[in-house]
This record gives structure tokens, sequence and C-alpha cells, in this order.
């Protein structure tokens, strides 16, 4: 199938998006070059955070950068890291004399700049902690996290870290704060439909008019459960009870649930699989005592959804109830 | 002896070499990756040469410009391990206009070494490792003059990049398809192959 995308030109879609994200959000960042730069950073007098990635993933993660969220994000090019110079040059600018949180998504392309921006600052004497999400269980064992993608459950955790800052909270105290909130969530992934790079249209896979993928990435790459599609209630069933047993989940638990629509899953879909997994954590004795349900990170035209569910207790829950202002994500 | 002129002339047929690829590469890369290793390699190929053509200093100071113009680029996970190589090959190259044979050889195995520290990666594990890695290997164990030292490792890099047909992935977005990954080579393996068969062009 031809790809049909709304695009001028193949080559200058981060460039263009970021322009775009710069006139639509002027009040909460400013964009220099694939910088997106918070409002709120020229004032900081606190720990900052900093974090990379590809674009094509929209709102993640430029929609993120503001008040009580992200100060910088690097944006590479679509699904891929931005260059280290870039994210070192970044570190440098968000530094505000109390050190940097340098946040990573385990990728391939990211480890690898995130390892090299770590020598970089390391030369350079800053003050930088760097701490990796990977929750995707569909990839390894817990015990082999290392193995474990990062998906959609980094974006909550830069709030929880934001609102650590906020309370003066040293470099240390928020990257451990920031590690045990990796620590204690899980992700899986679905996919219905595959989507297609939007810079040179090439699909990525094909999953046919019956089946589905559990386990699904967010570039596409396949996790292995590929099945016969099911109901959202059995399809969201399956996939809690999976990250249940991986965080591991116990009754009386307080937990953070998201869905997170991969680009082509509707917003009905979203609040019928939120129904669904909160009526089956609800069985189990498990609350849900906070969420998120839309697009956060998508794969472009994919249809699909990750699960996220992050094991809270009442601090985290006090960190979620704090103000954010981005262009994503709002709260009073 | 390689003179200066004659490193930048073969450097820049490598990167036509990998140019000319681009569409070879996004095809193997859109069936186990995210389809834009054609394109990464082209802006990658393109920024040495530009550097190359650039340059008016020594070897090194022509291979650390080829290497800073690639660590500015976006791009993915090839942008730091192509810096990290070309990088190690300007710091075990000479600030000199010629280099003897030893000489060369030295350079691409402190280059391998260098990129094998960050890449962790080795032969069998279908990476960019697969091609360069018996192309390093051809390089050292080579005795004879400058043309069949690069035809050696031209040779090398093919044979390395038809191997990585049979294995099974073990890096990057590929490692999530396992077994599945058997039969088609790696992307990075391909263009690293691509890249020595124009540097064995005069």
């Amino acid at each position: 199938m031809k790809m049909k995308k709304f695009i001028n030109d193949p080559n200058t879609l981060t460039d263009e998006l970021l322009e775009g994200l710069a006139l639509a959000h002027a009040d909460l960042v400013e964009v220099q070059g694939h910088l997106v730069i918070s409002r709120g950073l020229e004032q900081a007098d606190r720990v900052t955070i900093v974090t990379f990635g590809g674009s094509g993933h929209e709102p993640a993660q430029a929609g993120f950068v503001g008040e009580g969220m992200l100060d910088i994000q690097c944006v590479g090019d679509v699904f891929a890291a931005p260059n280290p110079q870039l994210v070192f040059d970044a570190v440098k600018m968000a530094d505000k004399g109390h050190g940097v949180l340098l946040l990573v998504l385990n990728h391939a392309g990211d480890m690898l700049c995130g390892n090299m921006v770590m020598k970089m600052v390391a030369k350079a004497g800053l003050h930088v902690r760097k701490v990796v999400t990977q929750e995707d269980i569909s990839n390894a064992p817990r015990s082999h996290s290392d193995d474990r993608r990062g998906l959609a459950g980094a974006i909550p955790l830069y709030h929880i870290a934001a609102a650590a800052a906020r309370e003066g909270k040293t470099l240390d105290e928020v990257a451990d704060i920031a590690q045990k909130y990796a620590d204690s969530m899980a992700t899986i992934a679905v996919a219905a439909r595959c989507a297609t790079h939007p810079a040179t249209g090439t699909e990525f896979g094909d999953l046919g008019d019956v089946d589905m993928e559990i386990g699904m990435g967010q570039h596409g790459e396949g996790g292995g459960g590929r099945q016969p599609m099911k109901s959202a209630k059995e399809t969201v069933e399956i996939m809690a009870n999976a990250l249940v047993k991986d965080i591991p989940l116990t009754k009386g638990d307080q937990v953070f649930v998201m869905i997170n629509g991969s680009g082509a899953t509707t917003l009905m879909e979203m609040l019928i699989l939120y129904k669904d997994c909160v009526r089956y954590l609800e069985s189990l004795g498990i609350q849900v005592v906070a969420n998120m349900v839309g697009e956060i990170l998508t794969v472009q035209e994919q249809a699909g959804f990750q699960l996220n569910i992050a094991k809270w207790d009442d601090e985290t829950l006090r960190r979620w109830n704090t103000p954010a202002h981005t262009p994503a994500f709002f709260k009073e | 002896m390689l003179s200066k002129e004659a490193l930048a002339q073969r450097l820049i047929h490598a990167c036509q070499s990998v140019m000319a690829a681009q569409d070879e590469l996004t095809d193997i890369d859109s069936q186990f990756g995210d389809a834009d290793h054609g394109i990464t390699m082209t802006k990658i190929a393109n920024a040495i040469q530009e550097a190359v053509r650039q340059n008016d200093g020594s070897i090194q100071s022509m291979l650390d410009d080829a290497a800073m113009a690639v660590m500015v680029l976006n791009g993915g996970s090839a942008v730091p391990l192509w810096n990290t190589w070309l990088d190690g090959l300007q710091e075990h190259s000479v600030a000199a206009n010629e280099m003897t044979v030893s000489q060369v050889k030295r350079m691409f195995a402190g280059a391998c070494d260098a990129l094998a520290a960050l890449s962790k990666a080795k032969v069998g594990d279908k990476t960019m490792m697969d091609a360069l890695i018996p192309a390093t290997q051809a390089i050292s164990a080579w005795e004879g003059d400058m043309d069949g030292l690069f035809l050696a490792a031209a040779e090398a890099a093919q044979q390395g990049a038809e191997n990585s047909r049979n294995f099974v992935s073990r890096f990057g977005r590929a490692r999530s398809y396992g077994q599945a990954t058997i039969g088609t080579p790696d992307a990075g393996a391909v263009s690293m192959k691509y890249f020595f068969v124009g540097l064995a062009k005069k």
C-alpha cells in the first residue's frame, strides 16, 4: 500500500515538526535547532533533566518538555538517536550548578550515544547521572533487564523525577528516585497493523487481516507473540496478567496504569481497554491510583497500544499530583 | 607507500560505493530494522567525502576531520559507531603525508579495537563487525604491496558480509526477531563491505 501522509519533504520532517511545535507552544518551549528547551530552564535553580531520542514518536519526547517535566530534549532524526555532541551541548546548557539527570531509553543507538556522552561529560568535569529505562517484558526476563527495551514507561518518570528536583533534592537523590521508579514498572506492547517509515515509505512488516502481535516494539520490531486478534478485554487481560507477574504485584498494591495508543488506535478503543484493565486489576485486589490514557509515545500510524503498569507508593503519588506545564501533559 | 592523495581518493571511492548502495541497504534494514540504514549511511558517507575533499592537512588531520564530520550527524547507532571507527583510524594514523604498509596495518588494527570496545560485538553477532573484523584481520595478515592490502581487505569484508546471512541477530532492533534473521545479511555488515570494496579502488 502506498504511503499517504501530509508531508512536504522526507528530508526535513524533523525540522518542520519542531518548527510547528515551537509555533504551537511558544509559551512553554523554545526550539534551537534540534534542542527543545523548557521556558522554565533559565530561572531553574535545581537539578535539571535532559533526555534524547529520535523523532517520529510524537508527542514523545519533545512534547514533554516544560515545567514539571523535561528541561531539554535533544531530538534526532526519525527513529534515530541524535549525535552525542548535541546531547553533550544540551547537558552543558542545562546544568545550573546542581548537576544533570540524563535519562536514556534502552535502544542500541540511544545507549551508544548515552555512553559516549557520559565519557564527554566526565572529561569536561560535569556532574551527570545517567538513568536507563528498560521495561519491555517481551524482550527478556527481569533478570536480564539490560536486554529490555525502553518503552513509554519513561514518560511518567519524567514528571516524578522533575517533582523531586523541584523539592530541592540533590542529583544523587533525584537519580535514585528515578532509578527506583524505573525498577518498579513494566510495559508490554501489542500491534494490530504496522506503521510506515515517514521518510522512506517502507512498511515495518505486515500483520495481515487477522493477526495481532503482542510484544511489538516501538519501531515496529517484532516481539514474537503473533496470534489472531482478540477482544479488548481478552487482550488487555493477557497483557496485564504478564505485567502483574513480572513486577510482581500482589493484592493491596497501588498502581499507575498507562494505555498508550501507538498512533492509529482510537480514543474509544483506549478507553475500553483502560476500563477492562482497571476492572481486571480490581479483581486481583490491585488499586489503580493514577493513569495516563492517550497518545503518549506513538509509532506513526501503527495500530495498537502499550500497556504500562508501575507500582506506586504514597510519595510517588504525591509527586505525581504536582503541576506540569508541557505541550502534551498539563496538570495544575 | 600510501600518499595522502591516494588515501583521499580511496576514501572518496569508498563513500561513493556506500552511497550507490542506498536502496539495497534500505531494503535489508526494512526487514528487521527501521528502514533507515540506507539514508543514514548516505549521510555518513557524504560527510566523510566532503571532509576528505576539503582537508588540506596531513593524513591524520584528514581522518580527524572525517570523524568530526560524522560526530555531528543525527543517525542513530551508525553515527557513534562510525565516528568511533574513524576516530580510531585517525588516532592510529600518522601526522604526515604518506604511510607505509606497516603503518596502514597498525591504523586499521587500532581502529577496529577502538570500535570493538564500544560495540562489544564479535564475528557472528550479525553486526557491522562481521565485515570489519575479517577485513582488519586480512590487512594484519597481508604481506605485500599497498594495492594488494586493500584488495585482500575488500575480499574479506565481502565474505564476512555474506557470512552474516547465516547468523542470528544479537544486537540492535533486529535482535527481537531471533532465528527469523537467518537468511538476511546484516545491513551494517553490508554497508561496511561496500566501504571496503570502494577503498580497494585506486
